[in-house]
């Protein structure tokens, strides 16, 4: 693959350009004509959520940008700070509309850590369940959704489809298809019903032909490598120095998920390894992402065989209508299809939480990490760089 | 790169001629999951208006409101939930907070309309199309709860421990226990209006969470002058509507209380209260009788800066708290802490005088600016078989007296009692220690008309009277006394069949051939007390009016048609503590009124 | 992590240690000496993985702390650190250096609490507001219902009873 790069890197070395003056200014000059500004966003373009790239072009050549959010603003992190802990559970989610599952999930293991609750082991395993399920419909739309930022659709069809299966399952499960509202402070809210599992192997037999049909469409397409192969390139120096973490940082090489690193709920019971690339540009996250969605087929099919078939599911908690959580502070992560997502959450043993932050991996990725990016590529491929680092705009926001 | 990188992508050309996908009319051929969480739907006579879903509800998506057709009354606020389905986010946390279960979601979610309004609605209320739908989100099973449906369990001396004693058998909570239990409360408020005093239990109950037990104490002083006292033996009716009782055990409401008043020492009472230096305005009040509603009445007007004096006809005040209730439930030293509280607080009191004896009401009149009268039931009533006339056939209220006095009295080896009511077991449980104590065993039967289901006691009586070894058996009428040589051999019982008549009346039937006999050589009547008002006489008694039960007819402040005589407690409203308390607590505000208009 | 929590403890003036898991740490370093802390945290004691850096508002102390987490990778642990600095003109020293995600983290604090980090680079930039002209929303003392319900335009003749009160009413 190395020799492939030379080919397909279209300038050598533009690394000079533009030019830097002597006061550390670039040397643009919008009224010079050789300047454009153009910008990317704020619409929605279908995966990405809204936001918006303020790019400063020559010819084709991104010369400079500037990362704009604040389009989905709704201040939750604020917003928790006045809702008993009860009710910072139907907030949260919102903070990011792709997998709101982490989010439940962090919060309530931030409470019940907190206030030393014990979960009960049934529970555990259904929130394994519903977290790798998140992470399935998630990789469903973003595999063949960097296909879809070079115009090949038909993959993004299939994804969709596959993963409004998935969704049917979860609010056969859940009682709702894109916010489940299912792992709460104490566990969760009910057990599977019944035939599930039965359903649950019919839609991943189908997301196993779905694999096979994308690794055709996409990763034996020479239209596809020829837009990506090369493109996007993350120095692996950079994933300390800017955060970089999940897919982005396991594609440059890095063997680093928290679901190994620091296993949490189920996961040490579970039998994986860490999916990873070494050539860091979009064709290897495209393919770090596709090995995730085998290893996500083959995890949820292991939950399904070791988890018990009944079980309480959820720990007494006290009366959540006045929960006061004991001070403290704790700051706990998992690893979402984007990356290490946490939250840091302080109580100041009241009803009500003292500050909650997310970090979500697409503050950097999207942000620091991104505008360094796109300077010097091309005009044509600055939103599959954008997706590739599968940036969620409301994570940054909050 | 090779040359199937161009041809492999072609592949997906076989896809056209797949069947689609899509579902055709997914209005119809596509009904929500089991646990879809769509539309609300409320069981609206299930329903009792706690709002609960309102205080969990993230996005003050609910509204209380009344709805046509449905009644405020004691236990159900007559408020039903009304939802803006521009603000619910489905969560469904109504649902599982919901202390009825009349709450649940349906899986319909297509329902569209052209007027934004009609998203705001009432569940239940408007014969929504979804209503008698099945199928939605409903509280998962088993063990789910957002609050615990099972009590702190009250720590008790164990029948063995406690039949041939007097001591007091409830222990009382702990710090621990009582914080839990005040932990299940959901706030809503329901019991305040059944409670006669409406006392604050939701912030008294709030307070012991927050362990901040002098908030607590000063809101039981606002409604209540005897915690220690109703902390142990109130009828708590409160408990009977709380809402968590719905699906689960109701609030200890009244260990709550107590366990308040007995964190609280004496010496701390003015210091908490803040009742120190009150300021007298010169009025006098005399107030006959010293239970409940005296002593209320006593509180709350010394408050307001009355010079009150009681007027006690026995040795010490407390009236029925004292020589009915006996000490296992209600230790003296426990009446005494309330009672000193409010005699402290500047009130004087007459043992041993008798109104209509040793001074009289029209006295009274003259030397006081208004008098209340709370003179309590204290002559027991009589079944009338033949046979009561008989020496050993005795009141339960005298027997009580003379235990509470210290008094010997007669205690047979074989006991009947007849009355299926509070004091009755009181009595019951009383004699089995007795009993006990004298000849080492139990001999008790206690009889009653109504059946084992309409008792009017306390549920726990009956019970712990049977951890006592007494016989409880009831639905039995009693029909003669029998005598054999002039000793009581035992009581002769009909079956009682039912005790009201369709319109209310009592007009108990009974099955003359379904006879018992129950040993005995000593009967105790318990059905009932009578009052003595006789020292209401002449003139003061000509100016009053009577209702058909011979009671004396009050208005709201149990003012009598004599302005300056007020009456309240058992020979009023009740018969129990609460309700003299309350009664008390109004007709100080009644009497202030009074004073003040006279001005 | 005791072997880092001693090492810490040797070199500098840290208090308020919290163990909060195996892994993870808390702990509080005066404001002046808290980017040297994490430097040589991030250059001699592996902790290379910025996690995090965000503010908590102790309005009644009249603090603002700021948490920095670091994660160092290789031994799979965290260490929190906590540093106090006044309400008041708040400002503290830059970390952009350390890391370039930083001034993100930074820009997002100076807009929404208001603390301000001197020559972190573009750290005037609005971030997510754009002509704000209120008090930093994310302060403890902006109330977010208030400033809702003077913004935007609530349901005209929306009423709601308390159960008790109703109650009272109803049945007195």
């Amino acid at each position: 693959m190395k020799e492939q790069k030379n080919i397909f890197n279209w300038q050598p070395d533009r690394s000079k350009y533009p030019k830097v003056k002597e006061n550390g200014e670039l040397d643009i000059d919008l009224t010079s004509e050789k300047f454009i500004k153009l910008w990317q966003g704020p619409n929605h373009p279908g995966v990405t959520g809204n936001m918006a790239i303020e790019l400063t072009v020559s010819g084709d050549e991104v010369v400079h940008a500037k990362t704009h959010v604040g389009y989905l603003h709704r201040g939750f992190e604020k917003l928790m700070e006045r809702r008993l802990w009860i009710q910072c559970f139907p907030t949260c989610i919102r903070m990011c509309v792709a997998e709101p599952d982490y989010n439940e999930y962090l919060l309530a293991k931030s409470a019940e850590e907190l206030s030393g609750i014990e979960v009960p082991e049934m529970a555990e395993w259904l929130r394994t369940l519903v977290l790798e399920m998140a992470r399935l419909q998630s990789l469903l739309r973003t595999v063949p959704g960097q296909a879809g930022t070079l115009s090949l659709g038909v993959g993004v069809q299939w994804g969709v489809y596959l993963r409004d299966l998935v969704l049917d399952l979860f609010e056969e499960l859940t009682g709702g298809r894109v916010y489940h509202m299912y792992i709460l402070p104490g566990g969760v809210r009910g057990l599977l019903p019944d035939g599930f599992k039965k359903r649950m192997e019919d839609v991943l037999k189908k997301i196993e032909e779905f694999i096979v049909n994308i690794e055709n469409l996409m990763f034996k397409n020479i239209v596809f490598k020829k837009r990506t192969i090369g493109v996007g390139y993350i120095d692996p120096a950079w994933v300390d120095q800017f955060g970089i973490v999940g897919p982005n940082a396991r594609a440059a090489g890095f063997k680093r998920d928290v679901r190994k690193d620091y296993p949490y709920l189920k996961y040490n019971e579970l039998d994986f390894d860490v999916t990873y690339e070494t050539d860091s540009d979009i064709f290897a996250r495209s393919v770090v992402r596709k090995k995730e969605l085998i290893l996500t087929l083959d995890l949820i099919r292991q939950i399904m065989a070791k988890m018990p078939e009944k079980g309480d599911f959820k720990a007494q908690t006290p009366n959540v209508l006045h929960w006061k959580i004991p001070a403290g502070e704790t700051y706990v992560r998992s690893e979402s299809s984007r990356g290490e997502y946490g939250f840091y959450t302080v109580s100041d043993g009241s009803t009500m939480p003292r500050r909650i932050n997310l970090r979500g991996p697409s503050y950097t990725h999207a942000v620091s990490l991104l505008e360094k990016m796109l300077i010097n590529a091309n005009l044509a491929d600055v939103h599959s760089i954008m997706v590739s680092l599968q940036t969620c705009p409301p994570e940054i926001e909050r | 790169m090779a040359i199937r990188d161009i041809l492999t992508p072609f592949t997906a050309w076989k896809k056209v001629f797949r069947e689609p996908v899509t579902v055709k009319d997914p209005l119809n051929d596509r009904p929500g999951a089991e646990r879809y969480r769509g539309f609300h739907k409320n069981d609206l006579t299930a329903c009792i208006g706690c709002g609960s879903c309102e205080a969990i509800c993230e996005n003050e998506a609910i509204d209380l409101v009344p709805v046509e057709g449905i009644e405020t009354k004691s236990g159900d606020s007559g408020l039903r939930p009304l939802v803006d389905y521009g603000r619910c986010c489905w969560c469904a946390l109504c649902v599982d907070v919901c202390t009825t279960g009349s709450l649940n979601l349906t899986n319909e979610y297509t329902w569209v309309t052209e007027d934004p309004e009609d998203f705001r609605f009432i569940p239940g209320a408007e014969n929504k199309p979804w209503d008698k739908l099945e199928a939605g989100w409903k509280k998962p099973e088993p063990n789910y709860e957002f609050y615990s449906l099972k009590r702190e369990a009250m720590e008790e001396l164990h029948p063995g421990d406690r039949d041939k004693s007097f001591i007091e058998i409830v222990k009382g909570y702990s710090k621990e226990q009582a914080e839990a239990e005040a932990d299940r409360c959901v706030e809503c408020g329901i019991c305040i209006a059944t409670c006669p005093a409406n006392m604050g239990i939701p912030e008294y109950i709030k307070a012991v969470r927050n362990d901040d037990i002098e908030e607590g104490f000063k809101i039981l002083y606002e409604t209540n002058p005897l915690p220690e006292i109703c902390g142990r033996i109130c009828t708590h009716k409160c408990e009977t509507v709380c809402s968590v009782g719905h699906r689960g055990e109701p609030l200890s409401i009244r260990w709550l209380k107590r366990y308040i008043a007995d964190q609280v020492e004496s010496s701390e009472y003015k210091r908490i209260l803040g009742t120190d230096g009150i300021e007298n305005n010169g009025k006098k009040v005399a107030v006959i009788g010293s239970g409940p509603a005296g002593l209320s009445a006593a509180h709350y007007l010394s408050l307001m800066g009355y010079k009150i004096t009681i007027y006690e006809q026995y040795a010490h005040a407390g009236g029925m708290m004292r020589y009915g209730i006996p000490e296992y439930r209600l230790p003296y030293d426990q009446i005494d802490k309330d009672v000193n509280y409010i005699l402290s607080l500047g009130v004087d009191i007459h043992y041993n005088t008798q109104i209509g004896k040793d001074i009289s009401l029209a006295d009274l009149k003259e030397k006081y600016d208004a008098v209340f009268a709370g003179t309590g039931l204290h002559l027991g009533r009589s079944t009338r078989i033949p046979g009561t006339e008989h020496e050993n056939v005795y009141q339960a209220i005298d027997l009580l007296n003379k235990i509470t006095d210290g008094k010997e009295i007669h205690v047979a080896e074989k006991i009947v009692v007849i009355g299926g009511g509070n004091v009755a077991m009181d009595i019951t449980r009383s004699l089995t220690r007795l009993q006990n104590q004298k000849y080492g065993k139990v001999q008790m039967i206690a009889t009653a008309l109504e059946s084992e289901k309409s008792l009017p006691a306390d549920v726990e009586e009956v019970v712990e009277a049977r951890e006592e070894m007494a016989i409880v058996n009831p639905g039995w009428g009693p029909k003669s006394i029998e005598i054999k040589d002039g000793k009581i051999t035992g009581l002769h019982v009909v079956k009682c069949l039912s005790i009201f008549d369709e319109e209310g009346r009592f007009n108990p039937q009974f099955d003359e051939n379904n006879t018992n006999f129950f040993e005995a050589d000593m009967i105790v009547e318990s059905i009932g007390q009578g009052m003595d008002i006789s020292y209401i006489s002449g003139d003061i008694k000509d100016s009053l009016k009577f209702d058909p039960r011979g009671r004396v007819t009050v208005n709201e402040y149990f003012q009598s048609d004599a302005p300056w005589l007020f009456i309240g407690g058992d020979i009023i409203q009740g018969p129990d503590v609460i309700h003299g308390i309350a009664n008390g607590h109004k007709a100080a505000y009644g009497i202030d009124n009074f004073l003040n208009q006279n001005k | 992590m005791e072997n880092y929590i001693e090492d810490i403890k040797l070199r500098f003036d840290v208090k308020d240690i919290v163990s909060r898991r195996d892994n993870l740490s808390f702990i509080t370093c005066e404001k002046e000496k808290t980017i040297a802390l994490i430097t040589h945290m991030k250059n001699n004691l592996g902790f290379t993985h910025f996690v995090l850096l965000t503010a908590v508002d102790w309005i009644e102390d009249g603090l603002f702390q700021l948490t920095y987490i670091l994660n160092n990778p290789n031994a799979k642990i965290d260490i929190a650190v906590r540093t106090m600095i006044s309400r008041e003109n708040s400002e503290m020293e830059s970390a952009h250096k350390l890391w370039q995600q930083v001034a993100t983290y930074q820009r997002e604090l100076r807009e929404m609490f208001g603390i301000n980090f001197p020559d972190s680079p573009g750290v005037t930039d609005n971030f997510i507001l754009e002509g704000w002209d209120d008090i930093p929303p994310y302060r403890r003392d902006f109330d977010t219902k208030k400033y809702a319900e003077e913004t935007y335009f609530p349901r005209p003749g929306r009423e709601t009873n308390d159960p008790a009160e109703y109650m009272k009413k109803k049945l007195s």
